[in-house]
């Protein structure tokens, strides 16, 4: 029998859709989590290689399999609670679909991850990418109460819970948040949500990188809290020159101080935008990273920002950045080459700073690899931890680069 | 005295370990067997009958306790550590007798033993000569010897002076009303404080009857029996206590103490002696002279150019819980200033004897409290309790500190003495 | 080797002061801060140094010694208990803070930091460390790391796994391995998160580099009573709905009220509430925190709040505070013994837990008093009995297991930050399946093959599904074995203070 109608026999007739990709694989559609688990668990007896799909709007569907496993089926909101704050989504829901539906509750999500807006919420989580909002709201982890996830050999294994607090047993969100889909495929996510804000105000202000380096320094002497604190690139943020954008999100008091404060630590320089030209421009500066060939961040101390910059520009150019100072973190994006990228990684890691490559083409993935410069003793734990989630090699995955 | 001789007092700790950071010996350590809490499991162990009294391994951590009773004011469930305490070491006694040079000690220092008052004044004698003080070290005869020198009065001529032309401060009260007719008030003597700190007992006699008291001697009394209850000897202490409870009488005369430890004792004497509820009414009417003073105000004395750092004895602050009236009276100072160390709540390792019997613990909490004071370079430690000043003075010397010791009452002594109230 | 000269070797790495064999030494180390578990150590060894950790790690690998690290020993689960066949291996002498950076607003501390230390060492940059579990004054940020400690303020600031940026971990055959980076990035897989909360199983973080953030310059403390413990639960709904977040959402009833006011911490909480809802609002804006504080006020009124006071100063919102953080020490007061749950609920779940806690305990003619993170829905049911009375400790645990129950079935989870340890290991089957199980147990073996770490913890074994590479014979022969060079070397040295279990 071959693949397909194996798959076939398992999943149904329309799971699969055979023409779907560009190149030729094909695309299985599980319904259910318990499908995925079925699919993976043949897939460890075959010794088939499968590749993970979300929406194909942020990593390239381009890495070789036998099978594309794609999560868009699972886009269920089992439950979204107002009165706890929390919602269950399935993997493959959209961010915007999901975000709509919370909104509808008056609930947010406080995420603003770079990508098209369709991308799925696992795509989010697995890639552990964050936007903007990381400044005042946290990495991705800080927003999972727990994750469902299916392993390389079928196995079904949840981790945390719907609830505020969970220790009940090791951390494995932890692991499958930022995983890039090498310990499981997310099937299931428990999020931690806010109220949606009263008050939403972003205020931008244009000028050198050096002068608005200064300036985000007074800002964080000022103790001004930002929801979001970004400093992006001209190209990214269509301007002539750099641009400092800040955002508050809360109650109206509380926004209308934070705005005060700003504009006090900067001599009311800050421009504030009308609410339509807010979110174009935090759209736009996501969705712009979805189309250029490669993404990667970096993490750095807050006081070493403006050097990390410099040292990106003098590598690999500095056309598309956005960077939250307040806390160190960078994304670049761009084209570049594997040379490039693997000189910029060992510089980066001599500095204590690691590169975590986004997304690239499949060579270069392949070659870069998602992770690697390792400190000392973490390379064995990561290919334990492998080989535990996913004993067959089933995934393909560009954890490590090839060099 | 109830049938569990005091380790019911533990009955009510959960193991929460709230106390461990207020331990000295487990802050020198970091092993739970110097804690509070493990001290506790320990008790508990004896009296069940667990452990036996002969393991050594108890005795060591239990004879490591310095009794300073600072976990107790920090304890949410209110465990009467003191309480468990005594009646463990008065287990391990019976078993074990008393260590020869703990029972030498207390013969000397307590007057209990033979030529206790020759030898006093020989000490005296000593002291006089100045040589302990050139002596000072860290060895243990050196320690000791910086522990004689710092209970010379006036400490080697390194004496403040009053502000040129202070005048005392107006004082509103006695300047408006007549005093009252001077209040009777009993002094305790003690066996220390009277052998090496009479100058003491003199600034206190002076400083309240400025404040209104007329301070009377009771020729009979004896030694508090403080150190032989810690060693375990609770017969003798209550021998001691029953002649001290006879001998300040039935009356509600005060009883005035300037040693935070024994004060600390003799208010303890309605649990060592329950017989007629006699040691109750005794413990009653003691009072620290801190106490006394600060209910009288106490009057301000002349200003004093002086910084000075108040230790609180852990008897003085934990047992007692008496942490304002020191303040007050160092108040009552003009000019002089206070300056609180971070962990001036924390045992300074004289505790008594243990600074003799167990050296190496004692100076291992109290270097700590050296650091923090040779940082902030005090012209004078104030602590009032006979034991701290001697440890204190002694620790200050040997690791160089230019900081003297005295006892609070000393200092107001002086104020007024620069008024003219002596006059 | 013998017991005697395991001493021996250890004494060689630490010195023979901090290393504990005698009996009574090895009792005072026999429980942690749920006394209800008890567990006699085998030899207890002090370190003093990043480097003798690393030395008594291996020395242990070599010899195939089991080991437990510890903290302070205040932890809630019995997790940091070994029993006589392993050492426990103490943290509390690498006590110091090795730096902190106020521009980058983090620390870097050894494992025995007691926690409310740090925040004093950072108040002078205007920072603190946020995670503030109620035992701070004593508990290690070591023991914060193995458990994922919460506490009142982890409402808004979240748990220690949000605060922890990067780790130097000693693994248990004595390899060092430097787990995120220095701004708090992952380097690869997130295994600082993986490590935080891992109770010991992993290894021992001997270096620890944590977040600071910065004292907040307005700050409102409320506090609310009601008359019934369903309305101060509904309360509670409330003011989540509300959107604004506090800084902390507590809860006390009636009996931990009164046992606060009779101790030493006594905050003013009034005897006759059922309840009292301890509230704080802060940020760095005056005028918003104000606005926010009226309007919980306004709710809590709304929703049957007999009175809402705020903190006139700081000196009585520390004590209000204090009140609450020593509520567990205080449980003394009504008895000699305790057993405290920690299991989080949906937290418009409470009334009818709270209810349902009230009902099982009047069943089984218990006491129980709750004090707990009301906002997180953190519930924290305290069961006060003497252990003394014939059958009543049995009468508590199936009190507990009924408890734990309706947590469950009202979407919850068993521990929000006390652990597992050993306390809770037998409900761990009733909230993960078999491949869960299996998983964490793969994983915790990936850093730790032997299972050697703190051995007997977290995940318990025979609930575990097959998973591939560890297969359930391979263990049982390796205990056997075990069993047999441990029965020799009670042979040769009948004092061995490592012996096999039963054999003392």
């Amino acid at each position: 029998m071959s693949l397909v109608d194996r798959v076939r026999a398992l999943l149904g007739e329309d799971a699969v859709d055979v023409a779907a990709t560009r190149d030729g694989v094909p695309r299985v559609a599980p319904g259910s989590p318990d499908a995925v688990a079925l699919l993976l668990g043949t897939a460890r007896e075959e010794g088939w290689r499968v590749r993970v799909e979300g929406a194909g709007t942020w990593l390239p569907a381009d890495a070789p399999a036998d099978l594309a496993l794609t999560t868009r089926r699972l886009d269920k909101v089992p439950a979204i609670e107002p009165q706890d704050l929390s919602a269950t989504a399935e993997a493959g829901i959209g961010c915007d679909l999901l975000r709509q539906q919370l909104a509808d509750r008056g609930t947010w999500l406080a995420l603003d991850p770079p990508g098209l807006a369709g991308r799925t919420l696992g795509s989010v989580v697995a890639t552990a990418t964050a936007g903007p909002l990381r400044q005042g709201f946290g990495p991705v982890r800080d927003h999972l109460l727990g994750v469902t996830f299916v392993t390389g050999d079928g196995r079904l294994v949840q981790s945390g819970g719907r609830v505020m607090k969970n220790v009940a047993g090791y951390d494995l969100t932890r692991l499958a948040a930022g995983g890039f889909g090498a310990f499981g495929v997310i099937v299931l996510v428990h999020l931690r949500l806010r109220a949606l804000p009263r008050a939403d105000q972003t205020l931008v202000l244009e000028g050198s990188r050096e002068d608005l380096a200064q300036v985000a320094e007074d800002i964080a002497a000022a103790a001004v809290q930002p929801a979001a604190h970004e400093l992006m690139s001209p190209a990214l943020a269509r301007r002539e020159r750099w641009m400092l954008a800040v955002r508050f999100a809360g109650s109206a008091a509380l926004v209308s101080a934070e705005e005060a404060a700003l504009r006090a630590a900067t001599g009311g320089r800050f421009t504030a935008l009308r609410a339509d030209e807010a979110h174009a421009l935090w759209m736009r500066a996501a969705e712009s990273f979805a189309t250029r060939p490669v993404t990667f961040r970096v993490g750095g101390l807050p006081d070493s920002s403006d050097e990390l910059i410099d040292l990106l520009q003098h590598q690999v150019g500095d056309e598309w950045v956005s960077a939250s100072p307040g806390i160190g973190a960078i994304r670049w994006g761009g084209e570049t080459t594997v040379d490039r990228l693997r000189r910029l990684r060992r510089t980066l890691a001599g500095l204590e700073v690691p590169l975590t490559l986004e997304r690239a083409p499949w060579p270069a993935r392949a070659a870069v690899g998602h992770f690697g410069a390792y400190r000392e003793g973490v390379g064995p734990l990561v290919a334990g931890l492998r080989r535990t989630f996913d004993p067959g090699e089933a995934f393909v995955v560009a954890v490590e680069g090839t060099e | 005295m109830t049938d569990r001789g005091g380790f019911e007092g533990l009955d009510s700790c959960v193991h929460c370990g709230f106390c461990l950071q207020a331990c000295p010996t487990f802050l020198a350590t970091g092993d739970e067997s110097d804690s509070p809490r493990g001290r506790i499991e320990l008790m508990r162990a004896l009296e069940t009958g667990e452990l036996a009294p002969a393991d050594p391994g108890v005795a060591l951590h239990l004879d490591r306790c310095l009794g300073c009773r600072g976990c107790e004011p920090v304890c949410p469930s209110g465990v009467r550590y003191g309480r468990g305490l005594e009646a463990a070491r008065a287990l391990l006694t019976e078993h074990r007798g008393v260590p020869p040079l703990v029972r030498a000690a207390l013969g000397v220092l307590t007057g209990t033993g033979d030529g206790s008052r020759i030898l006093y004044a020989l000490t005296r004698l000593v002291r006089a000569t100045g040589i302990p003080r050139r002596l000072v070290g860290w060895g243990r005869i050196r320690f000791a010897m910086g522990m004689l020198a710092a209970t010379k009065p006036q400490g080697g001529g390194r004496r403040w002076r009053a502000v040129k032309g202070g005048a005392p401060a107006t004082d509103a009260s006695t300047a408006l009303h007549r005093p009252p007719p001077p209040s009777p008030a009993l002094l305790f003597r003690g066996c220390v404080m009277d052998g090496l700190f009479s100058h003491v007992h003199d600034a206190t006699i002076r400083t309240l009857q400025v404040n209104g008291y007329e301070v009377r001697e009771v020729p009979p009394q004896v030694c508090c029996g403080a150190l032989h209850a810690h060693a375990g000897l609770r017969d003798e202490a209550r021998r001691l206590a029953g002649t001290n409870i006879a001998a300040f009488g039935d009356d509600d005369t005060p009883i005035v103490v300037n040693s935070a430890g024994c004060g600390a004792m003799l208010k303890e004497y309605g649990h060592l002696v329950a017989v007629g509820g006699r040691g109750e009414a005794f413990a009653a009417r003691v009072r620290d002279v801190s106490e006394l003073l600060a209910e009288r105000g106490p009057r301000p004395g002349a200003p004093l150019d002086v910084t000075v750092a108040y230790d609180p004895p852990c008897h003085l602050m934990h047992a007692q819980g008496i942490a304002g009236p020191p303040e007050r009276m160092l108040g009552a100072i003009p000019v002089l200033r206070v300056i609180t160390l971070p962990d001036a709540a924390q045992c300074c390792g004289s505790a008594g004897l243990f600074t003799l019997v167990e050296p190496a613990m004692s100076r291992a909490v109290l270097a700590p409290k050296l650091a923090s004071l040779a940082a902030a370079r005090p012209q004078v430690v104030a602590t009032g309790n006979p034991g701290c000043l001697m440890q204190l003075g002694a620790g200050l010397a040997a690791a160089g500190v230019p900081a003297a010791v005295r006892h609070p009452v000393e200092l107001l002594d002086e104020s007024y003495r620069a008024a003219g109230y002596y006059a | 080797m013998t017991g005697g000269s395991l001493a021996a070797a250890l004494s060689e790495i630490v010195g023979a002061r901090h290393v504990r064999t005698a009996l009574p030494e090895r009792v005072t180390y026999a429980r942690d801060g749920l006394p209800t578990h008890r567990h006699v150590p085998g030899v207890v060894v002090l370190p003093g140094s990043r480097d003798e950790v690393v030395a008594v790690v291996r020395l242990l690998a070599a010899l195939g010694v089991p080991f437990v690290p510890r903290g302070a020993g205040t932890g809630l689960s019995g997790g940091a208990l070994a029993d006589d066949d392993a050492v426990l291996l103490v943290l509390t002498r690498l006590n110091r803070i090795l730096a902190i950076d106020p521009k980058n607003r983090l620390a870097v501390v050894e494992p025995g930091v007691v926690n409310v230390r740090l925040s004093a060492a950072a108040a002078p940059h205007g920072l603190l460390y946020s995670p503030d579990p109620s035992s701070q004054t004593a508990c290690t940020i070591g023991g914060n790391v193995a458990e994922n400690s919460g506490g009142p303020h982890c409402l808004k600031y979240g748990v220690t796994a949000n605060h922890v940026l990067s780790l130097e971990v000693v693994l248990a055959d004595g390899r060092i391995v430097q787990l995120g980076s220095p701004g708090g990035e992952p380097w690869g897989p997130d295994l600082v998160g993986l490590f935080v909360g891992s109770e010991g199983n992993f290894g021992i973080a001997t270096r620890i580099s944590v977040r600071l953030l910065p004292v907040p310059r307005a700050i409102r403390t409320l506090l609310a009573d009601f008359s019934a413990l369903r309305t101060a639960g509904e309360a509670v709904s409330a003011v989540i709905a509300s959107g604004i977040v506090p800084a902390a959402l507590e809860m006390m009833d009636q009996s931990c009220i009164n046992a606060v006011e009779d101790s030493v911490y006594a905050a003013g909480y009034p005897r006759d509430a059922a309840a009292v809802l301890l509230l704080e609002l802060d940020g760095g804006r005056e005028e918003a925190v104000a606005a926010d504080a009226e309007t919980i006020a306004g709710i809590l009124r709304a929703h049957g709040a007999r009175s809402v006071l705020s903190a006139a100063d700081a000196k009585q919102r520390e004590r209000l505070w204090q009140g609450r953080k020593k509520a567990f020490g205080a449980m003394g007061r009504l008895s000699r013994d305790l057993v405290v749950q920690d299991a989080v609920v949906p937290r418009s779940a409470l009334p009818d837990v709270l209810e349902a806690i009230g009902r099982i305990a009047a069943a089984y003619g218990l006491t129980v008093s709750n004090v707990f993170h009301a906002g997180d829905g953190n519930l924290h049911p305290n069961i006060s009995f003497d252990g003394r009375v014939p059958g009543l400790k049995a009468r508590v645990d199936q009190a507990s297991g009924e408890i734990m129950a309706v947590c469950i079935a009202a979407g919850g989870t068993i521990t929000g930050e006390h652990g597992i340890g050993l306390d809770k290991l037998r409900y761990m089957p009733l909230l993960f399946d078999g491949d869960a199980l299996a998983a964490m147990r793969a994983v915790r073996r990936v850093f730790d093959p032997d299972e050697r770490v703190n051995p007997g913890k977290v995940v318990p074994v025979h609930a575990c599904r097959e998973w591939s590479g560890l297969r359930i014979a391979d263990r049982g022969l390796r205990i056997e074995e075990r069993g047999r060079s441990l029965a020799q070397s009670a042979i040769d040295n009948p004092q061995s203070a490592i012996a096999p279990r039963g054999a003392r």
